[in-house]
């Protein structure tokens, strides 16, 4: 659509070419003048030349050139090489811009990366940094690569100005031919030094073996787009709206309709899950319990002493054998007593934790027993693991959260807390004390 | 491409003098030299060590232009190339430094059967001893049985060198003699053999490649690293037949065959090989950082923390990056003092990659008495360690390699009566 | 050729006109004039074959990659084996589009536009089974980084993650390529055509060529471009590939040399499917004077070349695991040589390594039959040799417990067979509609393109 070309007014070119072409069109298009645009609604598009060969259209390009036309162009199935020096094209800067696209590949692949794994969702995974950029490398490279490419595909016929729906040569039936063996050089009319009859007189000195004028039908009907195009348009506008006008109507409302399963997603399994009713066993339960007379695997505990603190029925005062008093064992059971025991016996041992003190402030009275007191000091080491295991009045068993190992911690810690809270002044030794 | 041209009648094309006169200058400059470096490794008090591993990165430099230039021969007959045929005779005057080299390399590899213990470590008796801490995994792997045995290693040396003499002295006399009988057969020849001959020449260059370089720490190992040198080694070999052509010019021969068209080819291939380079290097590091196993990292554990890690920027950036970015644009290739540039730029890089390659492995650890060899112990203990004999070792080997070089060019600078010949002069990129 | 350019004198450039003629009555004829009798069953067994995956699909996406031989031992079995062999057969495609058009191959111009087509069609293949083996490839659409309610983003670091931005973009600049190089015989065959559908259908898609120098001047431009872009984009993809392979720990799979190794193999394996494909193709096409005995040699050699080096990755590898001392390393090599999968590496090796040692003769190259039932074999082995990669390097890993053997079920097999059944049915289509010769591109080289020049 070369509409917005001004029309030429070379003075000869009017009168001279009316018979001319006319010949030209019937020879050409022969099917007689009713479809033909006359005079008055036509008007020069250029000429167009035919070359035997690529060395003679070179030639001819070359000539062209030096009698100082700006505005032609060579027409080929295929690139002559040769013929840019020829006509004298400037080398496409191309490559400047695809340079530019690569380049907005690479950063933009990079920051991509940065800012979406190390900078607004931080998350370290197989023991790589955040931001590691060996291993960013393969994206950066393919972005490069693709902006690159991209550039360079739309650039192109950006620059090539394609697509282009309509050509005025495209109504000459010898135009086809160039994308089979016509080699041809076509000089529009709008070109500064474009004068019919010397330009067509170049041409054929040139070499051409045929000259060809070329006129656009200035008719409404030839130049107008059709109305059935613009309906078909505004249609195909209100149907791509629709999709986008439902899912803005979905988000902003709601429904009591249940979801749509297009993928089940695993939501719904032939299993029973752990305490649900499961009519298929006997006593209707999905949960199966322990078999009789045995021992799961690792559940043994045959040491009365270590799991229990019981030796011959009794509370034991010493340590079992399986526990190792030192100082790491101490530090264990200080921190397993400041997680599970300090809230409500305190950090000392004294009661005074953070349980109690939460039910003075409501107006209760609740009171956790104080470790340091001396009735306390005086129960064994058997009964004191006990209490811990299986819980004493409101306080309940840690047999579950806390290892056998720990729980010898806590109580060999108490007892260090009880040594702590009644030891006199001289058995304190000399510069840690607190005056 | 049907456009053929004859060579110019007032070209001149013979050698004359011009090899004389390298050999004399490369001969002059790297007997000094070498003097000086034997004098200032004797000086270094640390058993020649340093010399040895000095000398080594040196001589891998002037070794890998010449089996690049055996690849950029054989290949150029197996692909029927028509675009370099005016620089392959260059190409086959560099590969008649081969016996040269390979006399030049008996400097380490004598010492390695005399007994000397200070380039490989795995020579080291000590190793032997089976209280050694790293007895089991060496012995456990059979290489010091009998892979990695004195002999056996220099018997390689003597087989590899012994192939590539072959191959590169029968294409040069091919084509040589095709010069004087002009018969196009020897063309065709050489062809149906480079096929052969590249075959064998790879698994050669693999071989090489691992035995003279990876063994330098033979705990380490990685499938890509003979790649990784043959791929230098043919970025520096296009880098030299740059130079050289334009050194020849500039001597008056030459003159209008070898055109633009051609360096900017040349230019092409060096763009090409850089990105090769860095495609291989980046494959091992990355695979080898990423899967962070122990014994493969250790490589890398040395070269990027402490004092090499300046160095592996320097490669990064120095090899890679500025030059391939440089070499994107038609226009460092197609003018000639830029072109220039980077070629020198790219194989001082080169020599920079290789130190980067073989020097880490000159430091080694003692632990109480055991010799633990290279790459042991923190990463900042080790420094770069730079010093005036890798550069007077350097500059000596060149200048004994030009002189090997210099000594081969006879006759005419390139091949004139190649088929081909008249398509490559009349060569055009378009 | 002298002869072509010095006949030009005599006949007034006739008959190098008569030659662009010929290119373009010849190739223009297949997508213009009705189609041979074969293609319609052809294309109904293609059509079967395409069935048999939507079959595998619809089964899969119900119960879940359960029903193929996957197992906790061999995660990864025939989905990515197929997944890592199409890929592969593209890589030819590109190769001879980009690679050989750097190093101004001439011959490739015969045989580049049904090799890109085979490109993106085994792209599509390969890129199906990826997304099947995620489990629930609805979800498939997450990988790609978009805001969205969970606040996540996807993890960068993987190999995984590089696959889909590697196959992505390989896909688009394959299909770019492809329509980039088609549009100025697009342009010919809206010329040539004779009925409104298609001169309106190929008048769309040609833009509005005109074939005039200065589009022409920046199109080659843009097509060395694309093919310098396109050669390293190529060399990556297989590396990325080899890289979810190469950044594991697993012996087999970890190893330096596998990015360029895995990209070898590719073009071996795309070169064999090419002339798979085209012998028979040029053959029913009457094209053999274009796409003649010549190209095919040259691809044979490209074939034996490739070949040669896939063996010598084989051999590197398998000294260097003996080289390391590492006993995971050599176990896991000797496993594949000689424990269960024993048979898999033995067809991988006489397909792969042996069989295209027969190119080397001339003799062999000229015999069509031959060279389309060796390049056959060529396909099996490099399947085998995923298979092998993948399959034997899990099989024995260091534990009793992960030792396992995998038995591909008939969904496996309806799977694979589908994709090749999606991969003919696009080809079949390509062959019927497009300009299956780039006709611009061999008129430029032709020795008439040159015809009438003054200056030889």
């Amino acid at each position: 659509m070369e509409a917005d070309n001004t029309p030429t007014d070379e003075p000869t070119a009017t009168p001279v070419d009316h018979g001319d072409a006319a010949d030209h069109g019937q020879a050409g298009h022969g099917d007689g003048g009713s479809d033909e645009p006359t005079a008055g609604d036509r008007e020069l598009h250029g000429l167009l030349a035919e070359f035997e060969t690529p060395g003679a259209l070179i030639a001819a390009a070359r000539k062209v050139k030096n009698a100082g036309y700006t505005e032609f162009d060579c027409y080929s199935p295929f690139p002559v090489h040769g013929i840019d020096d020829a006509m004298g094209i400037q080398r496409t800067k191309l490559p400047l811009v695809v340079f530019a696209g690569g380049a907005a590949g690479l950063i933009g692949g990079l920051f991509l990366q940065w800012w979406m794994n190390a900078h607004n969702w931080p998350w370290i995974v197989a023991g790589k940094p955040t931001w590691s950029i060996p291993a960013n490398v393969p994206i950066a490279y393919e972005t490069t690569i693709l902006l690159s490419v991209l550039t360079t595909f739309f650039g192109m016929w950006m620059a090539n100005k394609l697509p282009q729906v309509w050509h005025p040569y495209f109504s000459l039936d010898r135009f086809a031919k160039v994308t089979d063996d016509g080699l041809m050089i076509g000089i529009d009319a709008k070109d500064q030094r474009f004068d019919l009859e010397q330009t067509k007189q170049l041409l054929v000195a040139a070499g051409a073996t045929d000259v060809e004028e070329c006129y656009r039908d200035l008719r409404p009907e030839a130049t107008e787009v059709p109305k059935w195009i613009y309906g078909a348009m505004t249609v195909m506008t209100v149907l791509a709206i629709i999709p986008f006008a439902l899912a803005a109507k979905a988000r902003r409302s709601t429904s009591a309709d249940p979801h749509w399963h297009i993928f089940s997603d695993m939501d719904f399994q032939p299993k029973a899950k752990s305490d649900q009713a499961f009519p298929e066993f006997a006593d209707g339960r999905a949960n199966r319990g322990e078999i009789a007379g045995t021992i799961a695997r690792g559940s043994l505990d045959a040491d009365d002493a270590y799991y229990r603190g019981l030796r011959d029925g009794q509370w034991i005062t010493d340590v079992p054998a399986d526990v190792t008093v030192d100082r790491d064992l101490l530090a264990r059971g200080q921190g397993k007593f400041n997680i599970y025991c300090a809230p409500c016996h305190g950090y000392d041992g004294n009661g005074h934790g953070i349980v109690p003190e939460r039910v003075a402030q409501a107006g209760g009275a609740w009171e956790a027993r104080n470790l340091t007191a001396p009735e306390t000091i005086k129960l064994p080491n058997g009964q004191l693991f006990n209490t811990v295991s299986n819980g004493y009045n409101t306080m309940m068993g840690y047999a579950a959260q806390i290892p056998v190992q720990d729980r010898w911690a806590i109580v060999l810690y108490v007892r260090a807390l009880q040594r702590g809270q009644n030891a006199t002044q001289a058995e304190i030794p000399a510069g840690v004390q607190v005056r | 491409m049907s456009a053929t041209k004859k060579l110019h009648p007032d070209e001149k094309i013979k050698a004359d003098k011009f090899g004389g006169q390298m050999f004399k200058i490369g001969a002059g400059v790297g007997v000094v030299l070498l003097g000086l470096s034997v004098a200032l490794g004797a000086g270094e008090g640390d058993g020649w060590r340093h010399f040895l591993h000095a000398y080594l990165t040196a001589w891998s430099f002037i070794f890998s232009i010449c089996i690049g230039s055996l690849f950029f021969v054989l290949i150029h007959h197996l692909a029927r190339a028509k675009w370099g045929i005016v620089l392959r005779r260059q190409a086959e005057f560099i590969t008649g430094a081969l016996p040269l080299v390979g006399v030049l390399g008996l400097v380490f590899m004598l010492p390695v059967v005399l007994g000397n213990q200070n380039l490989y470590y795995w020579t080291v008796h000590q190793l032997h001893d089976s209280q050694h801490p790293l007895f089991h995994h060496m012995h456990g792997s059979g290489k010091t049985g009998w892979w990695l045995d004195p002999v056996f290693f220099f018997g390689r040396y003597l087989f590899y060198f012994a192939v590539y003499i072959g191959i590169a002295t029968w294409f040069r006399k091919q084509s040589l003699a095709q010069d004087a009988d002009g018969d196009a057969n020897r063309s065709e020849q050489m062809r149906v053999w480079s096929g052969l001959a590249v075959l064998i020449y790879s698994l050669v260059t693999v071989f090489v490649a691992t035995d003279l370089f990876m063994t330098l720490q033979p705990m380490w190992f990685s499938t890509i690293y003979a790649v990784n040198y043959f791929s230098g080694a043919m970025l520096a070999t296009y880098c030299v037949l740059a130079v050289m052509s334009m050194v020849i010019q500039r001597s008056g021969r030459l003159q209008t065959s070898i055109t633009v068209e051609h360096y900017h080819d040349i230019g092409k291939y060096m763009f090409g090989w850089t990105f090769f380079w860095i495609y291989t290097a980046f494959s091992q590091f990355m695979l080898q950082w990423y899967s962070n196993i122990p014994e493969e990292t250790v490589w890398y554990n040395y070269r990027l923390f402490g004092g090499w890690q300046i160095v592996s920027l320097v490669v990064l950036l120095g090899h890679w990056a500025f030059p391939y970015v440089s070499l994107m644009t038609r226009w460092t290739k197609r003018i000639l003092p830029l072109l220039a540039f980077f070629a020198v730029w790219q194989l001082v890089f080169h020599y920079i990659d290789l130190y980067w390659n073989v020097m880490p492995n000159q430091q080694w650890t003692m632990i109480g008495k055991w010799n633990m060899g290279p790459l042991q112990g923190p990463p900042e203990a080790f420094k770069v360690g730079f010093r005036i004999v890798d550069v007077t070792l350097l500059v000596g080997l060149v200048g004994l390699w030009l002189a090997g070089v210099g000594r081969s060019m006879k006759g005419n600078l390139l091949p004139t009566h190649d088929p081909k010949l008249g398509a490559c002069l009349a060569f055009e990129n378009y | 050729m002298a002869s072509a350019i010095e006949a030009h004198d005599e006949h007034h450039g006739e008959s190098a006109r008569a030659s662009f003629r010929g290119v373009t009555r010849d190739v223009s004829n297949v997508a213009l004039k009705p189609i041979g009798k074969w293609w319609y069953p052809a294309f109904g067994v293609a059509l079967m074959m395409l069935g048999c995956l939507v079959v595998a699909v619809v089964h899969l996406f119900q119960y879940g990659i359960g029903v193929w031989g996957n197992n906790n031992i061999q995660g990864w079995a025939w989905d990515i084996t197929n997944f890592v062999f199409w890929v592969g057969i593209g890589h030819a495609g590109t190769l001879i589009s980009a690679v050989l058009y750097l190093f101004r191959q001439d011959w490739r111009t015969s045989i580049n536009r049904s090799a890109e087509a085979m490109t993106i069609f085994a792209v599509a293949c390969a890129g199906i089974f990826p997304i099947l083996h995620t489990g629930r490839p609805w979800f498939a659409w997450w990988m790609i980084p978009h805001p969205n309610d969970m606040g996540m983003w996807p993890q960068f670091r993987s190999p995984l993650m590089w696959d889909v931005f590697a196959i992505s973009t390989y896909a688009t600049t394959s299909i770019l390529f492809w329509y980039m190089g088609m549009v100025p015989d697009l342009a010919t065959l809206r010329d040539r055509s004779k009925d409104k559908v298609r001169q309106v259908v190929y008048g769309i898609l040609a833009l509005g060529w005109r074939g005039s120098a200065r589009q022409w001047h920046r199109y080659e431009r843009a097509y060395l471009i694309l093919a310098a872009l396109s050669t390293p984009l190529v060399l990556s993809v297989h590396s990325v590939v080899s890289f979810d392979f190469a950044t594991s720990q697993n012996p087999g799979w970890h190893t330096t040399i596998l990015p360029p190794y895995f990209v070898a193999g590719a073009i071996f394996s795309g070169f064999a499917m090419v002339m798979t494909l085209m012998i028979p193709a040029r053959a029913l096409f009457n094209l053999k004077h274009i796409i003649t005995d010549d190209h095919i040699e040259a691809m044979c050699k490209v074939t034996v070349a490739t070949g040669t080096m896939v063996g010598g990755a084989y051999a590197i590898e398998l000294f260097t695991a003996w080289y390391s001392g590492n006993m995971w390393e050599w176990f896991t090599f000797k496993n594949r040589i000689l424990g269960p999968y024993t048979w898999a590496y033995f067809i991988m090796v006489s397909c792969n390594v042996i069989a295209p040692q027969f190119f080397w003769f001339k003799r062999f190259r000229k015999n069509m039959v031959f060279v389309v039932v060796l390049c056959c074999f060529i396909n099996v082995g490099m399947w085998f040799e995923r298979f092998v990669i993948i399959v034997s390097s899990l099989a024995r890993q260091a534990l009793p417990g992960q030792w396992g053997y995998f038995s591909p079920t008939k969904w496996d097999g309806l799977t694979l067979l589908g994709s090749f059944g999606l991969f003919f049915t696009l080809f079949l289509l390509f062959v019927r509609f497009a300009p299956i010769v780039a006709m611009a591109e061999v008129k430029a080289v032709s020795p008439a393109a040159h015809a009438g020049k003054d200056d030889h």
